[in-house]
């Protein structure tokens, strides 16, 4: 008998620590983040940035899932901030698009096929299926079909590849879809035929050969310096104006100096206007 | 305490009986419920698609893309759906990773059973209820490091590359390595439901036959094998039902293009990617905000169990006239 009162009024003791201890954490506002797969590692750093200089403010929820998926959430309200890799258009209307940092979109090949340069012209011939063979006209070692890999339709950086790179056309239909940037990485790291297209910061992670587009290098200082070709915008997306929590992330990362220093270590800082 | 001490006192038999049958009413309950729900879901695809969703013809890659940049009020445009590239790709996965596997899964049990020195069956079965009990992403994962760049660097030949240029990518992900961990994955399952049985069988039944003349293994063909096949079918009902299921080991190595495989390509058929029903709901299941998209995502939830049950169904009717010759269930 005192042995049960015993062990109840411990368990209603534990019950009780459980259940407040989450709640005084919930005393912090929510932010949820969806979308692109291309900024993810940069909000992911400047959440933890901010939670870090100040604690207890927000609680960030970051997933995935692509552009036009964060586009569809955030139309939905599912999500508070929708991170978007593409430029807003007419289907947009009601969304406010805030943005962050600007970023480059790098063509890569395998390690074993180091083309060093392609200009756009040869680009969009190898994207649209026009020239289906490697070889010395393109300045590449491997010789054989190509075998093209873009990315799923609700991908941002595809959308921004088109219209920056490709001349607004669209890519082969026989291409190998990958869902994310790390998939289009290891699927293009394990073909030597394979070609694809990645935002700098994954093409310059090393393991690849990085193309560059009309003799300009693929990296972040020519992208800042204006000189790279296929440069995009990360925006920060919210239904209507951004407001509470929300309001207070997208003002730091506007304003904040340590913001800024995370944004300048891999991508490119917008100059304020 | 009272209450404890009513509750460890023995129930009277009306009630256990009620709470059991409450219980099991629940089970039933869950399952209706479920159905409901996936059917109220995928109705939308239906409603603009009839029964031709069923049906191949148009791009599925083009009727995603429409999908999921479908706003929240869509047209009935957007809803236009074609899956048989998917439905053709289960099927000709599960048909040919089941058939693989029971033949291999037969063989090796009648040797574990019968042929196999005793040291040599104490050593291999623990081994294979361990290969039975590896989760699927760890096969997916073999797969996508180890298989599907041994296939695409040194057996896809550039003839054949250049033979399916502008329909398809040939990279070494495809049927071919789909089917083989597929089979890797169900064959241990197999391999013991037709042990246990095998044992089953009354030896007095094998050695009559070794009186009458037989040689071991006639008398296991002539004699054995027909007392095990209620077992033999629960075998292939569970390894179908497994094989129907798996979709994050099959969207790994199975080359994400909704194509269906021509058998009249010769060896290619082998190496050309296909899309699962189950593995086309793991690539598109953070699409679920679009609504053409998610009406697709739970129809084909819908085929899905709609095979669960059928499967069900047909196992239980095989297994019918098989009766009279049941030594166990």
């Amino acid at each position: 008998m005192h042995r049960i009162r015993r062990l109840s009024v411990a368990l209603a003791v534990t019950g009780a620590l459980g259940v407040a201890a989450p709640a005084a954490a919930n005393a912090s506002a929510l932010v949820t983040i969806s979308g692109a797969t291309s900024s993810y590692p940069l909000v992911a750093l400047l959440a933890a940035k901010y939670n870090k200089l100040h604690p207890n403010k927000i609680r960030f929820k970051i997933t995935q899932g692509g552009t036009t998926v964060g586009l569809n959430d955030v139309k939905a309200g599912s999500v508070t901030i929708a991170d978007v890799a593409q430029e807003p258009t007419s289907a947009d209307a009601g969304l406010d698009f805030y943005p962050i940092a600007k970023y480059a979109i790098c063509v890569v090949t395998n390690k074993s096929n180091p083309v060093s340069n392609l200009t756009t012209a040869q680009i969009t011939s190898i994207f649209t299926g026009k020239t289906k063979e490697w070889g010395s006209a393109l300045g590449a070692t491997a010789t054989g079909p190509i075998d093209v890999f873009t990315r799923t339709s609700v991908a941002g950086v595809l959308t921004s590849f088109k219209s920056l790179l490709l001349e607004g056309k669209s890519v082969v239909s026989s291409a190998t879809e990958e869902a994310t940037e790390g998939l289009m990485r290891q699927a293009v790291e394990s073909t030597p035929s394979g070609i694809g297209f990645l935002s700098n910061y994954q093409a310059n992670k090393g393991g690849l050969n990085v193309v560059s587009v009309g003799g300009v290098a693929c990296n972040q200082t020519t992208a800042a310096a204006g000189q790279y070709p296929g440069v995009s915008v990360f925006w920060e997306v919210t239904k209507g104006p951004a407001t509470g929590a929300a309001a207070a992330f997208i003002h730091w990362i506007d304003s904040s100096a340590a913001a800024k220093k995370i944004i300048a270590s891999q991508w490119v800082v917008i100059p304020p206007s | 305490m009272a209450l404890l001490e009513r509750l460890k006192r023995p129930w009277p038999d009306h009630r256990a009986e009620r709470m059991l049958g409450a219980v099991s009413l629940l089970v039933g309950v869950a399952i209706i419920a479920m159905v409901v729900f996936v059917v109220t879901r995928a109705w939308p695809i239906f409603q603009h698609n009839g029964i031709s969703w069923l049906t191949g013809g148009a791009s599925l890659e083009q009727e995603f893309a429409r999908m999921s940049a479908a706003s929240a009020s869509p047209t009935a445009a957007d809803y236009q759906l074609r899956a048989w590239p998917l439905i053709y790709g289960t099927l000709i996965t599960t048909v040919m990773a089941v058939v693989l596997g029971l033949i291999v899964g037969l063989l090796a049990s009648i040797f574990i059973v019968e042929l196999a020195p005793a040291r040599v069956s104490r050593a291999v079965i623990p081994m294979v209820r361990l290969l039975a009990s590896i989760p699927s992403v760890v096969y997916g994962l073999i797969g996508i490091l180890v298989l599907v760049p041994y296939v695409g660097n040194h057996l896809v030949t550039e003839h054949e590359r250049r033979a399916m240029q502008g329909t398809v990518q040939l990279t070494g992900a495809g049927l071919g390595v789909t089917v083989v961990i597929l089979t890797v994955m169900i064959t241990p399952i197999m391999i013991a439901l037709i042990c246990e049985a095998l044992v089953a069988v009354p030896s007095s039944w094998r050695e009559g036959a070794v009186a009458l003349g037989l040689n071991p293994l006639r008398a296991v063909r002539a004699v054995t094998l027909p007392a095990i096949r209620p077992a033999i079918v629960a075998a292939a009902v569970l390894a179908t039902a497994r094989a129907l299921g798996e979709a994050v080991m099959i969207q790994m190595v199975s080359g994400g293009k909704s194509f269906a495989p021509r058998p009249g390509d010769g060896i290619t058929f082998l190496w050309e990617p296909l899309r699962t029903l189950a593995s086309a709901i793991v690539d598109y299941r953070e699409g679920l905000a679009s609504p053409p998209l998610k009406a697709a995502i739970y129809s084909f939830a819908l085929l899905l169990l709609f095979a669960a049950f059928a499967m069900s169904i047909s196992g239980y009717l095989v297994k019918l006239p098989l009766r009279k010759y049941q030594t166990r269930g």
